[in-house]
Formats: C-alpha cells, structure tokens, sequence
C-alpha cells in the first residue's frame, strides 16, 4: 500500500488504467486465479482435471480404486457393462475400468511431459532467436518453418518407428513436433517486449543478457507461454491416441487410453462399449484442458483485463 | 506479388531437399528393412532382391541414386506392390485423398463460418454458449471416436450408409462428415473471435448509426472484413485434414495417400515412404504459400508494408 501512496504523492493525477498497471503488479497471478474462478467452464474443467490426476496419482501410488487388477482376468469375457463390471471386459475378461483408470496413468503423464519438453526446448530456441534478432533470428525461424513444412503424424510415425514403439520412442516423437508453437510465441513476445521501456531500463543497470532474459523478459512473456502449454497437454494426448489407434504408437502390453480404444476398435460391431469408455476420457481429458487454456487465455489476457 | 511467389517458390526447393534428405536417412536407420519378413525366402534370393532394389550398396551410394532419379521426377518403385512404381501408385491415391479433403473442407467452412459468426452476433447468449461448447468438444474428439460413432449409427443400428470402401458419393459421405469434425470446430472457434474483434471497431458503429440492420451490418461490414484472418488459416487446416486422413482413411479403407503412407511405413516400403512424404511436404507447402499471397492480397495494411 505505502509504495502506492507514494507513487500517487509522485504522479499527482494517474491515469486510471497506470492504476490498474499498479494494482496488477502486486499480484498478477492471484488476480488471474481470481478472474479464473469467475469463467464456470474453466473452473468445473479445473476440477474434472484434477480428478482425473487424484485417481491416476491413487491408480500410480498402489491404492486399489476397483476390486481388481489391471491385468487380473475373470470368467465374464466380453461382458456388457454390469454393477460387477461397471464398464464391462474385454475379451480376455479383464475389467474395462480398472483398464482406464491404469491406462490413465499413461495417458496423463505422456501429456504433461510433452507439454515440459515443448516449455523447455520452445522457450531455450525461442528465447535465442527473439534475443539475438537479426541473421541469427532468421536462420532459426527458418529451423521451425521447415519443420513445420513437415505433418506431425508423419514425423511422429517416423521416430516413433526409429526409436522404438516404448513410451521413451513416442515420448521423444511429441516433444520433437511439439515446441515449434511455443519457440514461435516465445521470440514473439520476446521480440514486443524488448522495445518496452522497463527491458531499457533493466539493460541500463548492466545486468547481464541470461539475467535480462530470464528475469525480465520470461516473466513478462509467462501468460501467452502457459496457456500455450496448457494447449500443448490435450494436442499431445490426442497424438499419442491417434498413433496407438492406427496401430503406429504404443502396442499392448502398454496400456493407455489410445491401446485400449485401439483394441476396442476391433470389437465394434459386437461391443461398442470397449471403445466408446476409453474414448470417453480421452475426450474429456482434452475437452477440459482446451477449457481451462481458453479460461487462462481470457484471464492473462491484459486487454481484456484493462476494459473489465 | 509477384515477386513474392516466386521467392517462396524458389525457398521450397531447399526445403523439399531437406525434407528428402532427412525422411531417407530416417526410413534407413529405422529398424528392419524391407524385406526382413520373407523368412522362408534363401538367403541367396534375398541377397538377389536387395542388390535388384540397390539396397546392398552403401547409404551415401543409395542416397546419390534416389536423388538423381528424383531430380528426374522418378520417385522409384514400391517394394510390395510389384510392378507398380511409386508414381502409379501416388496418381491413384492422390485424387482420392483431395476429393475427400476437398469435401471435408466444404463441409467445414459451411458448418464452422455460420456456427461461428452466429456465436458472436449472439455474444453470452444461451445460442453462443451451446455453439462455443459444441465446437470445443469438436476440436477435443479423435477423429476415429467419431467415426466409430458415425459407423456405430449410421452404419450398424441404422444400416443407411456403406461404412468402408470409396465407389460412390454414398461412400464418400461418412468419412468426409468425420474428417470435416475437427476443421469445422476450429473454423467456428475462429470465425467467432475474429467477428468480435471486428463488431468493436468504430466503423461498424457508424454503419448502425447510419441506419443499417444488424443483419446488413453484419454481412456488409463485419464478416467481410473478419473473414481476412478466417481465409488465411488454410495453412493449419491443410495440416488438420492431413492429419486426419491418416486415420479416416484407415478407419474407412479409403485407397488414399494417409492408407497408403500407414502401409508403407508398416512394410518399410522406402520409396513409397518418401514420395507419400515428399507430396505431403508438397502440399502443406503449397498451402502455406498460397496462405502469405492471399494475406497480402486480402489486407491492404500489408500490401503498403511490403
């Protein structure tokens, strides 16, 4: 409070949105959080993520969540869905949810990592290229643009393949198409904000390029990188489920959302309930983190901010 | 414009090069090769196949080969389909693949433009509300979940529509309505931000104040200037249907590009590899070009720039 009234003794007559840019810098995060939890389709998709990380945390931990394990069999092959097996078997007679729920573990993990590769490569390349400028901006940029040039099916397909169809191969393949986007936003905003008068002022103290970058422009660049990211988790999960459909990703034993509708697939035109439970939660997976990144979209956002 | 054309036309060559470069030396150093499965074969006629394909030399010598023939335009032949080179096989694939592209695409823009403009006329109302949520769950759905949903209604409980095969417009309908889901989503997702940001800008106030109809404002004045960025995302589109060919096209048995690069990956066919790859490289290039021309021939902001 006492730097503002000191700041108003300085400034005699402030513009009311120079107020709104103090107001802001006493806790831009806990006023983003606040916004957030006043947009109802991000906030209920907060709380659906955070149950399905709560269960594949319990799922991940050894706490049994369903009377059975995820490879135990039983005589009820095939069987539609029942109180016995809420979600049904499949054809080996193993239980459809406790399937899901150990499948979760993956399905969620491959996304997230995939979203920190793509942080931690899109910002280093991103960062390089919106901080050096010039030839050497162009010639990175033209990095991304050919790799770009390239769909990323077919390149997941092709290092998938390579590296091995383990979680590591598919892992490596979506971090490889995945920061693309973000070295693109990174040198964006990069590139805005170096003109800004603060960047010019932190340069005249003489602090260094690595610290300029990381403590000045990052931080102001952090609310396009996150809902980025937080797009990048869904993206992935929707690869990762694509590829082990069309029979290109993860096989059997391994076992995520996208092996079990792949095997699902299969039984079809007999028991649509194998694919159509696993395709749920993909769907509501990515449904929810493409919810919450349009709620953190609109709360970071500072027009929106400003005009509200 | 011109000159803008034939810069990126002349950046493509480096690009497909690249592009060439790095798909061969990758389907090489994938583990197995092409012919590994004929276990029965003698050693003596394997060694014959390998050395008829060139495939015996070394990789540099291998490499030098292709290149030459591709500078040629000869993309080679497929190792599985005998006595089909991969030419033959691409001008088979490749129509079939644009009908149902270009057919997805239409549906999408029909869908996705009105879904989207509608949405944003009727900002927070109950009609944005229902659309927005709509086409968020469309950009959230694998492809193939809708098209066993599509093939579960259509083609199983209500036996109306063929579920697999590409002979007649019937045949086209489920696996271009499938592969239309996502565009459709994404263009409505769009067109909605883009028309808000247009409905703020001054003159649109001043075509209502002069007298003019919502709806006139909205046709004459707002969506053809929100639909400059809507027009110019044909780039991430173009990616989006060739994404989701692969899996319609596998879902279906559609004889396309997307079925044919799943198969040849599968049998390591290199050369069918590389030219699916090299025409998708192709296209998504094409794309992308025609993507910055359109943008400076749209937003006369640029064309002064430049």
């Amino acid at each position: 409070m006492s730097s503002e009234i000191e700041q108003l003794s300085i400034e005699p007559l402030p513009e009311p949105q120079e107020y709104v840019a103090t107001r802001r810098r006493q806790g831009p995060l806990l006023e983003a959080w606040r916004r957030l939890r006043r947009i109802p389709t991000a906030w209920a998709a907060l709380w659906v993520i955070a149950s399905l990380f709560a269960v594949a945390f319990l799922s991940w931990a050894g706490i049994p969540l369903t009377p059975y394990s995820y490879d135990q069999t039983s005589a009820a092959i095939l069987s539609s869905p029942t109180w016995a097996h809420l979600m049904g078997t499949d054809e080996l007679g193993r239980d459809l949810l406790t399937r899901v729920i150990y499948g979760s573990r993956l399905s969620i993990s491959i996304g997230l990592t995939t979203a920190l590769v793509a942080f931690v490569i899109g910002t280093i390349y991103g960062a390089s290229a919106g901080f050096c400028g010039g030839k050497m901006d162009s010639l990175l940029m033209r990095g991304v643009d050919i790799a770009y040039s390239l769909p990323d099916l077919l390149v997941m397909i092709l290092v998938g393949v390579l590296i091995g169809r383990g979680t590591l191969g598919i892992l490596i393949a979506l971090g490889l198409v995945s920061w693309m986007g973000t070295a693109r936003l990174v040198r964006a905003q990069l590139l805005q904000l170096q003109h800004e008068e603060f960047i010019e002022a932190a340069r005249s103290t003489g602090q260094g390029s690595l610290a300029l970058i990381t403590k000045h422009l990052l931080p102001n660049a952090l609310g396009p990188i996150i809902v980025a990211l937080t797009f990048t988790v869904p993206s992935a999960i929707l690869s990762e489920s694509t590829l082990s459909f069309i029979g290109l990703g993860l096989s059997p034993p391994a076992c995520s959302w996208g092996t079990l509708a792949s095997e699902g697939w299969r039984a079809l035109r007999t028991h649509p309930h194998l694919i159509l439970f696993p395709s749920f939660f993909i769907f509501l997976t990515v449904l929810s983190f493409n919810f919450l990144g349009d709620g953190l979209r609109d709360a970071l956002d500072p027009r929106t901010r400003i005009k509200s | 414009m011109f000159g803008l054309a034939v810069r990126r036309a002349l950046w493509a060559i480096p690009v497909l090069w690249i592009v060439a470069t790095v798909t061969f030396l990758l389907v090489r150093v994938v583990p197995g090769g092409p012919f590994d499965a004929e276990k029965n074969l003698p050693p003596k006629i394997v060694a014959n196949i390998k050395a008829k394909y060139h495939l015996d030399r070394p990789v540099l010598e291998q490499y030098w080969l292709y290149m030459e023939r591709l500078a040629r335009g000869d993309l080679g032949v497929s190792y599985k389909y005998v006595n089909r080179t991969v030419n033959d096989i691409l001008a088979d694939a490749l129509p079939v693949s644009a009908q149902l592209g270009s057919l997805a695409l239409l549906i999408a823009v029909m869908i996705g433009v009105p879904l989207g403009t509608l949405s944003a006329v009727k900002r927070g109302s109950l009609t944005d509300w229902t659309a927005m949520l709509l086409s968020t769950a469309g950009i959230s759905v694998p492809n193939f979940v809708i098209g066993a949903v599509l093939i579960l209604v259509f083609g199983i409980w209500l036996k109306i529509l063929p579920v697999a095969l590409w002979e007649s417009f019937r045949h086209m309908l489920l696996p271009s309505l499938t592969l239309s889901f996502s565009p459709a989503a994404y263009l409505a997702r769009l067109t909605r931000a883009s028309v808000l940001e247009v409905t703020e800008k001054d003159w649109v106030r001043t075509a209502r104040s002069k007298g003019l109809s919502s709806g006139q404002t909205v046709l004459k004045h707002v969506l053809r200037n929100a639909l400059v960025p809507v027009a110019t995302v044909l780039g991430p589109l173009t990616a989006i249907l060739i994404t989701g060919s692969f899996v319609v096209e596998y879902i279906y048995a559609v004889p396309g590009m997307g079925r044919f690069f799943i198969t040849a990956v599968t049998n390591r066919d290199y050369d069918l590899i590389m030219g699916t790859t090299l025409v998708f490289a192709v296209i998504l290039i094409v794309a992308n070009t025609v993507v910055d021309i359109a943008y400076n021939f749209l937003d006369p902001k640029m064309q002064v720039k430049s």
